[in-house]
């Protein structure tokens, strides 16, 4: 009893000595928190996300007059806070809800922050805004796919993203639209990974396909850790669907791709849903043999001299690669948190709440190419969309909808064929 | 040093007042968190020596079921604390009878593989939300929802349950019971001769550390309001049982207690400070402490404590 | 027919599975002790290959033996500043000793690889074989038979050789094959080296046709207990067809009842045969 007693009073003091960390304080800053994971299996997007966010706070806080379509970049910080400029305070949840959940309190109470940003995995986005509506703090969720992050009636919660439900309409109006062109869509398949991410963005494209009459043949949930796939793409060539969309993460998108082609096996499209499709990797590792696999984004680079290559020119800058569409909608959320920031002239919770509430952004003051940003009563953006991009070549280009495409779209893919 | 337990009584109970504002009182709850699981665990790991790294498969049960009473029944999450109990009771049984059979490595081995394979179960089952998971009130309707803006009530429940374990833990070790944990611990054959029923030792003892890690798993699920497959069956969950058990010293009261004490503010630190830096110190930091205690202390600062202390009493009397 | 590709597949990754498993066993049988962080080294040896390619440019003859030698080295170091101590220690401390490595191994690649998944840049293997209908792809082709041929080589190394004889005296009977003269302590060393290794060249095969990135270690750990405990501890033959078994078992789970189903199918086998028959299809009781 003694000892264990002794050694109580000896780790409480190491304990003490760890939990001593004060939070460094700089006065006339807006203090942004943000939850992302920045180690763990999601790490790379947290990073990516992060660099994005970097770039972001620059536009805001210095003069960029090059980006004069941008709120907030011809100025430096908040010109309705006396130009107050943003602080950024990073935490690392891990992937972990508990962690998010404790990393949110921590940011709230000891750091003061005025607003929260995050937090990518939809699990750890259900406890993060749990805990903002708990104490009353504005929370942007700049990109998490499941349906009913803001749909538990709560207040204080906003979402500039689209939303599984969007995306799957999307697709609907997709396949409308080329069948009006007389292309045949007799049956759809859809592979998605197992985790939270891959389930809702699939349960919504099969609710939408049946209430479009578009048949799913086969629909494939898989661990996106799997080492081999051929199995599951044996089970596609059988199945002969004219569309596969993909929902998976980097590595398993590349190996999909890999096994058809050692399979010999192409349909006559294949639609990455943003992720895997969009990481850096993917172009370089299969360009060669999937020309013409359509994804989706509402982040175009756009062309030399516009706003969107120049933001794109400065992310590519700090990190040497191009902007990715998450990070890219992570980003955009940032900008949207910031214009509100600016109307609410003041750090008050109420005041920024309802200038978030109020947001009416227009196309043009976008860097995502969503229809504007207006928030329901929910806090969801009503006006959040995505393009559809093909890749040609080694790069993505837009191809629908048609009136904002850039080129035609290949139907079908040409995959490793010439 | 008579005094030393009633004010380590008074020190846990009174910790929300030193350390004031909510940031203080969550580290004071993780900490209570990570003590029961690990104090529960102790049990069947640390008394009895067979040391399960799938005890994540309890504690997911006992988080799964309040929340699937809510969102199933719409009862307060409270309620389904009963039910979690009695499923893990079950699973202990079914699983323990078979695997004790198993020696060391292979029992061990066997809890992973079961816990893994009921963790990928639940992804895909539906009716407990697969993929996405469960959540719990958002708002609470009642105050048995349990649904506390402040951590406080928390803190004092959780300290609650803390306590019915480490006594319960101290009644087993000073029973006949305790002396049948030892001597499996020591020596399974030696007991089995000296007339120890080895095997309904290691079922009840399992039994037991299954029901407390269950609770412990429904008071994480309550409070976080939000449970799926990976932060209920994962793999780390069971791993951190263990090593909170092990870095304070296993088979012994306070062991977890004090592991937990060291553990949970060092995540803390290390996401305070390397955290923003991305650079995952913080599983490099375990995987280092637990080779390290592996290597040099197996028995956890307790029996560091245990050789260092007499050294230091000598001293400071000899002066 | 496409059956018969879901079973070539499932065969020649199983072959994979076979050579990283034996080296597992080979520890489990010499010294009653399983390696937690055994997933960890095939880890490495896929990064291994992935450095060797982009510094040096070698081809897979190059990078696979770079991916043996580096994670013997390593193997043989484990045991020495380690295994050898924790080995006379209580259970725990074996248990813990493995897993911290494992933590510290994987998050350490964390660290130093990021968790981006990464692949070979395309080697000089590629191209599909068409055999009477069933596609094989050449780099997986080569793996799986490159995989084969190297396991029987380990089994042949411990049967035929002088070594290979100490080797299996030191797992049957510690305490005699000292009084013979064989030092047990370079011999476990030796076993050591042989299984990183083993797992690490296993790795580098992988790595040629499959993106990987520091958490696949913990699903290869996993894969190569079960194989282990189906092919019975102690026999690398053993290793081998359960491992060719388990792969296949994996693509027909897979095709027949879905992907999700296939890790199920085969850790409920595993649990059935840890409840049923612990001693495997080839091991000793």
């Amino acid at each position: 009893m003694r000892t264990a007693s002794a050694t109580i009073a000896a780790a409480l003091a190491a304990a003490a000595i760890l939990m001593s960390c004060p939070p460094v304080d700089a006065a006339g800053t807006v203090k942004i928190g943000i939850l992302w994971p920045l180690t763990g299996n999601a790490a790379a997007a947290g990073q990516a996300s992060k660099a994005a966010a970097e770039v972001a706070a620059d536009i805001v806080n210095n003069k960029h007059p090059e980006l004069a379509d941008l709120p907030l970049a011809a100025t430096e910080g908040l010109p309705n806070q006396g130009g107050a400029k943003l602080e950024l305070i990073f935490v690392d949840h891990q992937g972990n809800p508990s962690q998010a959940q404790q990393l949110a309190t921590r940011l709230i109470t000891q750091d003061a922050v005025h607003v929260l940003l995050g937090a990518y995995q939809s699990s750890c986005s259900f406890t993060a805004t749990a805990v903002a509506e708990r104490h009353g703090i504005p929370f942007m969720v700049g990109e998490s796919a499941a349906l009913n992050i803001t749909g538990r009636g709560f207040k204080w919660v906003f979402r500039s993203t689209p939303i599984a439900s969007d995306y799957a309409a999307t697709y609907m109006r997709f396949f409308d639209d080329l069948k009006k062109e007389g292309k045949k869509i007799a049956s759809i398949a859809v592979v998605n990974e197992n985790t939270d991410y891959g389930t809702s963005v699939a349960d919504s494209i099969e609710a939408a396909a049946k209430n479009n009459n578009i048949p799913v043949a086969i629909r494939i949930p898989y661990s996106a850790s799997s080492t081999d796939v051929s199995a599951q793409v044996l089970q596609l060539k059988e199945k002969q669907p004219d569309v596969i969309i993909f929902i998976s993460y980097t590595s398993d998108s590349i190996l999909y791709m890999k096994t058809m082609k050692n399979l010999d096996y192409m349909p006559p499209m294949v639609i990455g849903d943003d992720t895997g499709f969009s990481d850096p990797s993917f172009i370089p590792a299969v360009a060669d043999i999937a020309q013409g696999a359509m994804n989706r984004s509402a982040w175009d680079i756009g062309k030399p001299g516009s706003t969107t290559y120049k933001i794109n020119e400065m992310y590519k800058a700090k990190t040497g690669r191009d902007l990715d569409d998450t990070s890219g909608r992570n980003m955009q959320g940032f900008l949207v948190l910031a214009d509100a920031l600016n109307r609410a002239g003041s750090t008050e919770p109420e005041k920024i709440r309802d200038a978030l509430a109020k947001t009416d952004l227009k196309p043009e003051q976008l860097m995502m190419g969503y229809n504007g940003v207006k928030f329901d009563a929910t806090g969801q953006n009503t006006l959040a969309s995505t393009y559809l991009i093909q890749l040609k070549d080694k790069q993505y280009q837009l191809v629908w909808p048609e009136k904002a495409a850039a080129t035609k779209l290949d139907w079908p893919m040409k995959g490793w064929k010439q | 040093m008579k005094w030393s337990l009633p004010a380590l009584a008074a020190l846990l109970l009174f910790y929300p007042f030193i350390l004031t504002g909510p940031f203080y009182w969550d580290i004071g709850v993780a900490f209570l968190l990570a003590a029961i699981s690990a104090s529960a665990w102790n049990i069947v790991g640390g008394y009895a020596g067979q040391v399960s790294v799938g005890h994540s498969m309890f504690f997911g049960v006992g988080a799964y079921t309040p929340l699937l009473f809510y969102h199933l029944w719409g009862l307060p999450p409270v309620a389904g604390v009963p039910a979690g109990m009695l499923v893990s009771l079950v699973l202990a049984v079914a699983i323990g009878m078979p695997t004790f059979r198993l020696q060391g490595h292979y029992f061990s081995m066997a809890t992973i593989a079961v816990a893994e394979l009921i963790r990928i179960f639940v992804g895909t089952w539906d009716l407990v939300g697969a993929a996405i998971g469960l959540q719990g009130p958002a708002v609470g309707r009642a105050w048995w929802d349990l649904t506390f803006r402040s951590e406080l009530p928390y803190y004092y429940i959780f300290l609650a349950v803390l306590a019915v374990v480490l006594y319960t833990t101290f009644e087993v070790e000073r029973s006949r019971f305790g002396y049948y944990l030892r001597a499996i611990k020591a020596g399974e054959r030696a007991a089995r001769s000296l007339g120890v029923p080895v095997r309904a030792t290691k079922l009840k003892a399992l039994m037991l550390s299954a029901v407390f890690t269950s609770v412990a798993g429904s008071l994480y699920s309550i409070k976080t309001g939000f449970i799926d497959p990976e932060s209920g069956f994962g793999i780390l969950v069971s791993v951190q049982m263990v090593i909170v058990a092990a870095l304070g010293g296993a088979g012994t009261l306070f062991g977890p207690l004090i592991g937990a004490l060291l553990l949970v503010p060092l995540q803390t630190a290390t996401n305070t400070w390397f955290g923003g830096g991305g650079s995952g110190l913080t599983y490099i930091l375990y995987g280092g402490i637990i080779v390290l205690l592996a290597r040099y202390e197996p028995g956890g600062m307790h029996e560091w404590w245990q050789r260092v202390a007499p050294r230091l009493m000598r001293r400071s009397h000899a002066a | 027919m496409l059956l018969a590709q879901v079973i070539v597949g499932g065969l020649l990754l199983g072959a994979i599975y076979a050579l990283f498993s034996s080296g597992l066993t080979l520890i489990w049988g010499m010294m009653n002790f399983i390696n937690f962080a055994h997933g960890e080294f095939v880890m490495l040896g896929m990064y291994v290959a992935l450095l060797v390619v982009v510094w040096l440019g070698g081809g897979p003859a190059t990078f696979g033996f770079a991916a043996a030698f580096a994670l013997f080295v390593l193997g043989v170091i484990v045991y020495a500043s380690l295994i050898r101590h924790v080995m006379r220690g209580p259970m725990l401390a074996q248990i813990l000793s493995t897993f911290g490595l494992a933590l510290l191994l994987r998050y350490t690649a964390f660290w130093i690889f990021s968790a981006n998944f990464v692949s070979l840049p395309q080697v000089s293997l590629s191209g599909t074989l068409n055999v009477g209908g069933i596609l094989m792809p050449v780099p997986q082709l080569v793996a799986g038979v490159a995989a084969i041929a190297l396991t029987l080589g380990l089994h042949l190394l411990l049967t035929r050789t002088t070594v290979g004889s100490q080797l299996l005296a030191v797992a049957e009977d510690r305490n005699a094959a000292m009084l013979m003269g064989i030092r047990p302590d370079r011999m476990q060393a030796l076993a050591w080296g042989l299984a990183a290794g083993s797992a690490g060249i296993a790795g580098a095969l992988m790595a040629v046709s499959y993106p990987w990135s520091p958490s696949v270690g913990e699903t290869f750990g996993l894969t190569a207990f079960v194989v282990v405990t189906l092919g019975g501890f102690g026999s690398v033959p053993g290793a081998m067809y359960a491992g060719l078994i388990i792969g296949l078992i994996q693509a027909l789970s897979a095709y027949w009842l879905g992907p999700i189903y296939k890790d199920i199918v085969v850790y409920a086998l595993f649990a059935a045969l840890l409840w049923l028959r612990p001693q495997g299809l080839m091991g000793k009781a």
